[in-house]
C-alpha cells in the first residue's frame, strides 16, 4: 500500500514541469531566505498565487520547494555578513560568522549546507514515518477534541511567539474574530457586514495573510532610511565558493549532533506555534551543554553551525506532520500550505492521507527531493545571492509591494482582496510596531473557522459542556493549554518563586489522568511512567537539590 | 494632564473596538434553527478579547508608573518629528492607496509599474541616474510580473481605460 502509494506520487511528480518548478522553487526560496528581512513565510506566500492554476500536486510541491529552500537560505546571510537572512538561523551566526571570519568562510558554509540536508533527510524520513501514525490517532477525535486542539495551538502558539503572553493572547483572539465576519457558514447570517456587499464573502485568508505578514513586514524593513537605502554588501563580506568535501568529513564526524538537534527540531515542529526561531537557539544550546568545551562555543567551532542548521532544516518536516495528519499548521508557513490545500478543494484532516494518498504522498517525495536539490543549487545561488546583495533594500521592498498587489488580486480577480491587503498591511504593521505577535493572529486565522465547525457540531450532539472535560483527548488538550498559558510566567519566574518547583511535575501528573482515561495497555503506561517522572521531578527539586546546594556550600 | 502611554492608548482602543462589535451582534439575525446561533461564537471571541483588553490595560497603567520608556518612538515630541520617523511607511501606504484608487483607470500594468517606480524614488532619492535605474527596475519586475500571470496563468487583470485588454 505504502509502496504504491510512493510509486503513484512519483510518477504524479516525475515530469520536467514539475521538476523545473521545484528547481526554481528551491532557488527562489534559497535566495529569499538569505535576504534579511524576507522571511521564509513570505516567500512561500508570494509563491501561491503562480499555483493556482498548477495541479495541487504540482503547486505543493513547488511551495514545498521553497520552504526547503528558505530553510537553508537563511545560512548564506548569517554565516557571510553576521545578520541571520531568518529567525530560524540566528544561532547559526554565533559560530558560523567567527568561522568565517577566521579565514574559514567555504568550509563554515559547507558545514551549514550538509547539516541542513542531514536535518532535512532525517526530518523528511520521520515525516513519512510518523505522518500517517499521527493520523490514525487523530482520526479518535471528536469536536470536543477538536475544538480543544485549536484553543491549545492558540495558547501555546501565543505563549511561544512573543515576550507578553496578553499581546499573543489578543493577536489570536482579534484572528479569530476576522473569521467571522461575513456570513456564517451553518446558517449563512451576514456578520459584522455593516450593510456592505464586499465584506458579505468576508475577507480572503491569503489576501490577510499576505497583508498581515508580507506587507508589513516590507514596511518594517523600510522604516529605517538608512537601512532602506543600504545594500547587504556593505554590511559584510561576501565570498562565493563553499568546501564539499572537508565540510562532509566534519559533519560526519559530528553524526551525534545532527541526529540529536534533528530531533530537537522535528520535535519543536511538531509543537503548534514553535517554529525554527526556536528550534535553532534550543539546538545550540543543548550542543553546548553536552559538548566536552562548550568555552569554544561562538568562536567559530563546527558544533555551533551544525547544532542549529540541523534542527532548522528538520522543523518543517514536523509541522508538516502536525498539518497532513490533524489539519492543524504547526506554523505561519503551514498555515499557507494548508491555504494552498483549500484552495485545491483537499480540507486537510486525519482521514486526508488515507482519502488522498498521492497528493499527500507527493508532499513527503516533495520534501525528499528538494532537500536533495538544494544540495545541487546551493553553489550555483550562492553566486546569485552575491549579486543580489548588491540590490538596495528599498528597491527590494519596492519590487515585493508590486507582486503583492498582482499575486494577491489574481486569487479571485475580485478588487476587494486588494483592499484586504491594504488594511491587514496597515494592521499587521501596527502590530509590529506596538509589540504583537503576529503568529497567533495568522493562526486564529486560519483555525477560525474550524474551531467555530467543531463548537458547533459538539453542541448539536449534546448541549451538555461536560465532554470537554470528560472526553481525554479534549482534557489532555485544556490541561496542556492551561500549563502553556503558564509558561512564560514559569519561564521568567525559574528557580527564583517556589511555585515554579512543581510546575513541571504538576504538568507531567496532570497529562496522565487523560492517558489513564483512554484505556488500552500503552496509553495507561505513558500515564504511569508520566507519574514516576513527576514523583521524580518533586524528589529531585525539592529534595535532593537543596541537599546538593548545601554541601556544595559547606 | 499625564500623557496616556503607547500600551494604555492601543488598549482603550481594543475596548471600544470590542464594544462596537458587540454592539453590532445584535444585528445577526437569528434563525430558528441550529444549537450554537450565529451570534454566540463571535459573542464569545469578543468576551475573551474584552477581557484581556482589560487586563492589558491595567498592566500598560501598572508598567507605566514604574518605568519610563526611552524608545526613540517616545521621544517624538512635534508632528513633523513623528512625520520624519515614520515617512517611509506612510509613503508605501499613501503610494498603495493611489495604487487602489488609480486601479480602474491605469489598469494592473501602468498602476503598478507607476507605483514601483514612484516608491523607488521616494524610498531612495531623486537623482537623475536612480530615476533611470528605478524606471528600469518598474518596467521590468511588473512588466515581467504582468505577462507571466497574463500570458503565462491566464489570469485577467484589470486593464484600465487607457491600455487595451490583452485577454
Amino acid at each position: 500500500m505504502i509502496v504504491e502509494n510512493i510509486i503513484g506520487a512519483v510518477v504524479e511528480l516525475a515530469t520536467i514541469q514539475t521538476i523545473i518548478l521545484m528547481m526554481i522553487g528551491v532557488a527562489g526560496g534559497l535566495i529569499a531566505g538569505a535576504i534579511p528581512g524576507f522571511t521564509i513565510a513570505m516567500a512561500v506566500v508570494l509563491t501561491l498565487p503562480f499555483t493556482f492554476g498548477m495541479p495541487a500536486s504540482q503547486g505543493l510541491a513547488t511551495m514545498v520547494s521553497v520552504l526547503v529552500g528558505g530553510l537553508s537560505g537563511g545560512l548564506m546571510a548569517g554565516i557571510m555578513t553576521g545578520i541571520p537572512g531568518t529567525p530560524s538561523s540566528v544561532a547559526t551566526t554565533f559560530d558560523g560568522f567567527p568561522m568565517a571570519r577566521n579565514g574559514e568562510p567555504g568550509l563554515a558554509l559547507g558545514i551549514g549546507v550538509w547539516s541542513s540536508f542531514g536535518g532535512g533527510i532525517i526530518s523528511a524520513i520521520l515525516l513519512v514515518t510518523l505522518a500517517p501514525q499521527l493520523a490514525r490517532i487523530g482520526l479518535e477525535f471528536n469536536p470536543w477534541d477538536y475544538f480543544m486542539l485549536v484553543m491549545f495551538a492558540l495558547t501555546i502558539t501565543a505563549s511561544l511567539s512573543g515576550k507578553d503572553l496578553i499581546k499573543g493572547l489578543i493577536a489570536g483572539a482579534m484572528g479569530l474574530f476576522v473569521c467571522t465576519i461575513g456570513e456564517d457558514d451553518a446558517a449563512g447570517m451576514a456578520r459584522f457586514n455593516f450593510g456592505s456587499d464586499a465584506l458579505l464573502q468576508g475577507f480572503d485568508f491569503i489576501a490577510v495573510l499576505i497583508g498581515l505578514f508580507a506587507f508589513s513586514q516590507l514596511l518594517s524593513d523600510v522604516r529605517d532610511p538608512k537601512i532602506a537605502g543600504q545594500s547587504l554588501t556593505e554590511r559584510g563580506q561576501i565570498y562565493g565558493r563553499i568546501e564539499h568535501r572537508r565540510a562532509i568529513r566534519t559533519v560526519l564526524h559530528h553524526w551525534v549532533t545532527v541526529v540529536r538537534s534533528a530531533l530537537i527540531g522535528v520535535f519543536t515542529g511538531i509543537l503548534p506555534g514553535a517554529g525554527g526561531s526556536i528550534a535553532n537557539i534550543l539546538a545550540y544550546d543543548q550542543a553546548k551543554k553536552i559538548s566536552k568545551h562548550p568555552e569554544k562555543f561562538g568562536t567559530g567551532i563546527p558544533e555551533g553551525i551544525i547544532a542549529p542548521e540541523s534542527s532548522n532544516n528538520a522543523v518543517e518536516g514536523g509541522a508538516l506532520i502536525t498539518m497532513m495528519a490533524l489539519g492543524i499548521p504547526g506554523d505561519v508557513t503551514t498555515a499557507v500550505m494548508l491555504g494552498a490545500l483549500l484552495i485545491h478543494d483537499v480540507i486537510p484532516s486525519p482521514t486526508f492521507i488515507t482519502e488522498e494518498p498521492i497528493l499527500a504522498y507527493s508532499i513527503f517525495i516533495a520534501f525528499f527531493v528538494a532537500t536533495f536539490m538544494m544540495i545541487g543549487l546551493q553553489s550555483f545561488m550562492l553566486r546569485i545571492f552575491v549579486l543580489v546583495t548588491r540590490v538596495r533594500m528599498y528597491v527590494l521592498a519596492s519590487v515585493i509591494l508590486g507582486f503583492c498587489g498582482i499575486g494577491v488580486f489574481a486569487i479571485h480577480n475580485v478588487d476587494f482582496d486588494l483592499w484586504t491587503l491594504f488594511w491587514f498591511g496597515i494592521l499587521g504593521f501596527l502590530m509590529r510596531q506596538f509589540g504583537f505577535p503576529l503568529a497567533p493572529m495568522i493562526l486564529g486565522v486560519v483555525l477560525g473557522n474550524i474551531a467555530e465547525l467543531n463548537l458547533a457540531r459538539a453542541l448539536a450532539i449534546t448541549t451538555e459542556l461536560t465532554p470537554f472535560v470528560t472526553r481525554p483527548w479534549s482534557l489532555l488538550f485544556l490541561i496542556l493549554a492551561i500549563f502553556s498559558a503558564f509558561f512564560p510566567l514559569y519561564q521568567r519566574h525559574r528557580n527564583a518563586r517556589q511555585w515554579t518547583v512543581v510546575y513541571a511535575p504538576a504538568m507531567a501528573a496532570s497529562v496522565s489522568l487523560p492517558m489513564f482515561m483512554m484505556g488500552g495497555v500503552a496509553r495507561p503506561l505513558i500515564g504511569i511512567a508520566l507519574l514516576i517522572l513527576s514523583g521524580y521531578l518533586v524528589w529531585h527539586r525539592t529534595w535532593k537539590r537543596p541537599r546538593s546546594d548545601t554541601s556544595g556550600t559547606s | 494632564m499625564q500623557r496616556l502611554n503607547q500600551d494604555t492608548t492601543v488598549a482603550i482602543v481594543l475596548l471600544v473596538f470590542c464594544g462596537v462589535c458587540f454592539w453590532a451582534s445584535f444585528d445577526i439575525r437569528q434563525p430558528d434553527y441550529g444549537v450554537l446561533l450565529p451570534s454566540t461564537w463571535p459573542r464569545v471571541i469578543l468576551g475573551v478579547l474584552s477581557l484581556l483588553s482589560f487586563t492589558y490595560l491595567v498592566q500598560s497603567i501598572r508598567r507605566d508608573s514604574k518605568a519610563t520608556s526611552t524608545t526613540q518612538e517616545t521621544r517624538l515630541t512635534s508632528v513633523s518629528d513623528w512625520l520624519r520617523y515614520w515617512r517611509n511607511p506612510l509613503y508605501c501606504f499613501g503610494l498603495f492607496l493611489a495604487y487602489l484608487l488609480m486601479l480602474p483607470i491605469l489598469g494592473m500594468l501602468l498602476a503598478g509599474m507607476a507605483f514601483v517606480f514612484l516608491l523607488q524614488s521616494l524610498l531612495g532619492g531623486w537623482h537623475p541616474r536612480r530615476l533611470l535605474m528605478h524606471a528600469v527596475v518598474a518596467i521590468l519586475s511588473v512588466g515581467g510580473m504582468w505577462s507571466v500571470f497574463t500570458f503565462g496563468l491566464d489570469v485577467m487583470l484589470p486593464s484600465g481605460i487607457i491600455l487595451p485588454s490583452f485577454n
